[in-house]
This record gives C-alpha cells, structure tokens and sequence, in this order.
C-alpha cells in the first residue's frame, strides 16, 4: 500500500545510528551495575568480562525495546529483558567457545573467557550467567508497566530460546554435522536459523510481549526476527568471503550460505531475506514512525551502512 | 501432647517417599520428550531419570501441601528443581572439574555422549527448568507467585548459590588455610541452597504467608546443612562397602569436612543442634501436614548411607 511506501522510505531519514548509540549506551551502564563484584570475586569477573566486552554492539537489547516502543509502550519497561538477553547471549557465547566446543581462542576480537579464566570457571560464568538473566527480568521488570502475567511469557520465551529446541540445537547440529557431508545443504538452514536467527527473533517477540502485544502480532514480530537474524549472518559471511582472509572458513568450516552455494547465491539469499522482513513490518503501518527503527535494522543488517561499537 | 502421639507413629515415611517418587518420576518423564535433535534430549532424559531418591522434589511438594497447596500447583516446580540438580551434577562431573566418571552407578553423561553435549545438555536443563515453571505451573496459581518463585530459584542456583558453592569448591581444593568459615559457605551454597530454593519454592506456589515461606527457608537450610555434616560425618566412620562409594575419598583429595575441623564428636552433637532447629521451624504448622518433613529431617539426620 501507499502507506507502507511512505513510511518505508522514511527510513533513510530516520537516524538509528543515533538511536542505537544511546540505547547502547544506557544497557551498557544498567549491564554494568546488574553484575556487581562479589565474592566468589573469580566467577564475577568472568561473567563480567564476557557480557561486557567493549566490541558488543547490544543488537539484541536495541531490538526488543524498539519491539516494545513500537506499541507505544515506555522503554523501561524492556530495558531489564534487553539486559537478561545479553547476559544469555554471553552465556552461550562463553559455552560455544569452549575447547569441547568450536574450540575458539578469541571472540570480539579479545581473548575468550576460558583463555584468560580456565575451562571450569567459564563453564560456571555461564551456568551462573542464565539464571542471571532470569533473576533480572522478575526483580527489575516496572511492576506498573507489565503485568506479571507477560513476565512469564518472556521468561518461556527466552528459556525456550536457549535451550534444546532452540541455540543448543543450532550449536549441536553445527558441531555434529561436517562439511563434507552430503546432508549438509539441507542442515544449514536449520543451523543458520537457530545459532543467528533465535537470539533476533527472541529479542524481538520479548519486546512485542513486555508491551501487550496481540498473539498476531507477536507472530509477526517473530518472523519479522528470525529473518533479520539470519539475514546479519548471512551478510556478515557474503562480506569476510569476499575480504578473502579465510578467516570464514576457519571459523564456520565453510557450515554457511555462502560456504555450501556460492556468494552469489548467498547474495539472492539476504535480498530475499530483506523483502521477507520488510513485507512482515507492512503489517505495522498502524503504529506509523514507530516502526522505523525495526525498518532500519533490516538495512542496517543487509547494508552495514554505519559502525556500532 | 496426645495429639502429636496420635500422628506421629501412623505416618509411613518410606511408602510416602515412595509414592512421591512415583509421582516426580512420572511428570519427569512426561516434561522432556525426545524432540529433535533427539541426541540432545536422550542426554537430558538420561541423566534425568537415572534415579535417586528425588529429595528435593518431594521438599518442594511437601511445603506446598505444608501451607495448604496441592501437590499438582507445585509439580512443575518440584521437576525444575530436579532438572536443576541434575545438570549442576552433569557440569561438575566434567573433566574440566571434578573429572567422575560415574554418578549414581551409571556412567557419568559426558562418558556416554561426550563433553560437548554433556555442556549442551547442561545448558539445556537450567533453561528449560525455568520454561517448565512458567509454563507448566497451573492457572489456579496466581502469577505474580510463579513469578516469585522464578526470581527465588534463579537466584539459589547462580553465582549467589550453587555456583558460587562450586567456585569456591574448586579454588579450596588442596588448600590447607581452608577454615570453618569457607567450609561452611561451600556447602550452603553447593547443597543447602537447592534444598532451601526447593522448600521455598513450594511455600510460594502453595499460598504460603511471608511469615510461612520464611519459617520454611531456615528449616531448609538447617537440613541442608545437615545433609553435608551427615555426609561428611558417614565418610570416616563408613566404609566403602556401606556406603556405595569410595570412603574417605574426600580424606584422600584434600578436602576440607566437618570431621577434620571439629572431630567426630563435635560434628556428632552440630549435626543433632541442626536437626533440632530444623524441626522448631515446623512448630504451630499442622502437625499431619508438617509429619513428612519432620521425617524428612530425621532421616537426613540418620541416615547410614
């Protein structure tokens, strides 16, 4: 429609660079002050140094309370879920990197969690971190903003996320099935939507749920998330395959659109992505400019037309 | 008080536990199907079900009926504890910590589905431990109590509680400065948390008062407590034979315990001042209601393995 037109074309003028360096900054600080030192002093500092590692852009967070704000509901009332998903998100991040794992020495460009804490204190800094999240959400979520009724949803919402349907199943199929295998083209969809596209999905049904949104439109959210999700991943490996510094292949082992098809089919790929996406956030016009902020994350994760972090 | 000699001797605490067993059991069995990627779900479901006497599920559903719930309001729960214990074992089973290869006479989950899945698995338990409450629990429990109960088990099993407990576990381990003070956090936070977020849990769900729910946490810790005095106490006094497992295996690793810092005897008579506090805390609740915990506190107490 000519509506959806107009507010689509909005987005070149809306600044999500700058929306999104506040935010960043303010989960940033409530981040900081949600992980105190204490002792056992170790394991604090552990968790600490993985959820607040300086190169995180905090998509996650940025996404779920723009989901809640586009009904028109005070970001308060997301920020402690958008803080609880980048303390799962670290979680899972420290357990992937683990030797028994991807075995990787550096994530974010600094050294991973067991490299400076040890195997035994990463694995507890992310069994420590989960609960975190959890224990977060219920004891900061504004009692007067979201019914507790919605706090449950979010918290099934997020626990589904992470758990044996959702990353961990993303994680297990990825280490589980090689590149050489012939199954492996019609694993790889499943494995790119639940290792890239859970976390942005969840981020953003969070946001629709913490605001009351209506079950149709948490839907939509949904799919509008897991398709700006895998959409960022599909990008961020079309762009390191053609840096050619190999460093995709080491670390994905060519278990990728662009490893399996080809760049120029992982191209066609994120285009279809990013019309899937859009066509979902025509369903919001209603809300009128509060959509342009989930308008500008699939730009954003298709173009890279700025640097966060 | 002939009140009390009435309820006393008709309770059978061991065809209750049983039959709680049977119960837990059952909607463990039911709470984690074998989806897809079954790998995954077979290593939740092995470690599991692998038996055990399922003590803190039944805690949790005894201080539910304590205040006047049903069992079916904290079922959910009662299994969330479970999945809970089940992966702090499954994690500290790893070779990166305590390195066991068996638990419960089965081979420990990494020996079967090795150490990746056996994190995975791990991971999986804590998180659908908090789904299952919040989706699980029934409607006739008000919200803002499943609520209550997230924040409270969220809160026993972080790094203010059973990892806390495991950090300070693993850094005091061949340490001979370790004193009653580190001791003591240790096992409050490796054991008595759990059982304390289990009976408080319960309290919650079944529609206990603050006064009731906070009586019901310091009969829970001073068990919790217990259990690890017991514990330690059985260890030098029992054999291997006797106890189903290496005797003296802490004696041999370095590890601080009761009997090493106080003797036998003090261990004996802090064991007994725990068991009696634990059943003050139970004092002026229904006494019918209140018999399966008091049982529960006299069998952690003496108990021979």
């Amino acid at each position: 429609s000519s509506a959806s037109v107009s507010i689509e074309s909005n987005t070149t003028q809306f600044d999500l660079q700058g929306y999104w360096t506040s935010l960043r900054k303010e989960i940033n600080q409530n981040l900081d002050q949600a992980i105190p030192i204490q002792y056992p002093e170790k394991i604090y500092e552990a968790m600490r140094y993985s959820t607040l590692a300086d190169g995180a852009k905090r998509a996650p967070p940025v996404m779920c309370v723009a989901a809640c704000e586009l009904f028109g509901v005070n970001r308060l009332a997301a920020f402690p879920t958008a803080c609880a998903l980048e303390m799962v998100h670290a979680a899972s991040l420290i357990h992937d990197d683990l030797p028994c794992m991807d075995d990787a020495p550096s994530r974010r460009g600094q050294p991973s969690n067991h490299t400076i804490y040890g195997v035994d204190m990463a694995i507890l800094a992310g069994d420590a971190l989960f609960p975190l999240g959890f224990h977060h959400i219920v004891h900061n979520t504004p009692k007067d903003l979201v019914p507790e009724r919605r706090l449950l949803r979010v918290v099934a919402e997020i626990a589904r996320t992470v758990g044996s349907t959702g990353m961990a199943a993303g994680q297990f199929l990825d280490l589980n099935s090689s590149s050489s295998s012939s199954s492996i083209s019609s694993a790889i969809e499943f494995i790119q939507e639940k290792k890239f596209g859970e976390l942005a999905q969840c981020s953003a049904v969070c946001g629709g749920l913490l605001a009351g949104a209506e079950d149709e439109e948490v839907e939509r959210l949904r799919r509008y998330g897991r398709a700006v999700g895998v959409l960022y991943q599909v990008v961020d490996d079309i762009l390191k395959a053609k840096s050619g510094d190999g460093a995709l292949k080491k670390e994905r082992g060519g278990k990728s659109y662009v490893g399996v098809y080809g760049v120029d089919k992982a191209m066609e790929k994120a285009e279809e992505l990013r019309d899937e996406a859009k066509k979902e956030l025509g369903g919001f016009e209603k809300y009128g400019e509060a959509v342009l902020p989930l308008y500008g994350f699939v730009d954003y994760a298709a173009d890279r037309g700025f640097s966060v972090g | 008080d002939e009140e009390e000699s009435n309820t006393k001797p008709t309770f059978d605490f061991k065809s209750y536990m049983v039959q709680k067993a049977i119960s837990v059991n059952q909607a463990l069995d039911a709470s984690v199907p074998l989806k897809e990627p079954a790998k995954i779900h077979e290593s939740m479901r092995y470690s599991l079900l692998a038996g055990g006497k399922r003590v803190r599920p039944v805690l949790c559903l005894a201080a539910c009926e304590l205040v006047g719930g049903n069992e079916s309001m904290a079922m959910p729960a009662a299994c969330a504890v479970e999945m809970i214990h089940t992966m702090s074992l499954i994690h500290d089973d790893l070779p990166c910590m305590d390195n066991d290869d068996l638990r419960r006479g089965k081979p420990t989950n990494h020996i079967v589905y090795g150490e990746s899945i056996a994190v995975l698995a791990g991971d999986a338990l804590l998180a659908f431990a908090f789904e299952h409450i919040a989706v699980a629990t029934p409607t006739n429990v008000h919200p803002s109590r499943i609520v209550r109960a997230i924040g409270e088990l969220a809160k026993v099993i972080g790094g203010e509680g059973l990892v806390a407990g495991q950090v300070v576990d693993i850094s005091s381990e061949g340490n001979s400065e370790v004193g009653l003070k580190e001791l003591e956090f240790i096992h409050v936070h490796k054991t008595a948390k759990l059982l304390e977020g289990s009976v408080v849990l319960g309290a919650i769900l079944g529609g206990g008062s603050d006064d009731e729910v906070e009586r019901l946490r310091r009969y829970a810790r001073d068990i919790g407590l217990l259990f690890q005095v017991v514990d330690d106490i059985l260890d030098v006094t029992k054999s291997s034979q006797e106890l189903g497992k290496t005797a003296g295996k802490d004696l041999v690793a370095d590890k601080v315990t009761y009997p090493k810092l106080m003797g036998i005897e003090k261990s004996r008579e802090f064991a007994e001042k725990l068991n009696e506090e634990a059943k003050e805390q139970l004092v002026g609740f229904d006494p019918v209601k209140a018999a399966p915990l008091i049982a529960l506190a006299n069998y952690i107490a003496y108990r021979q393995n």
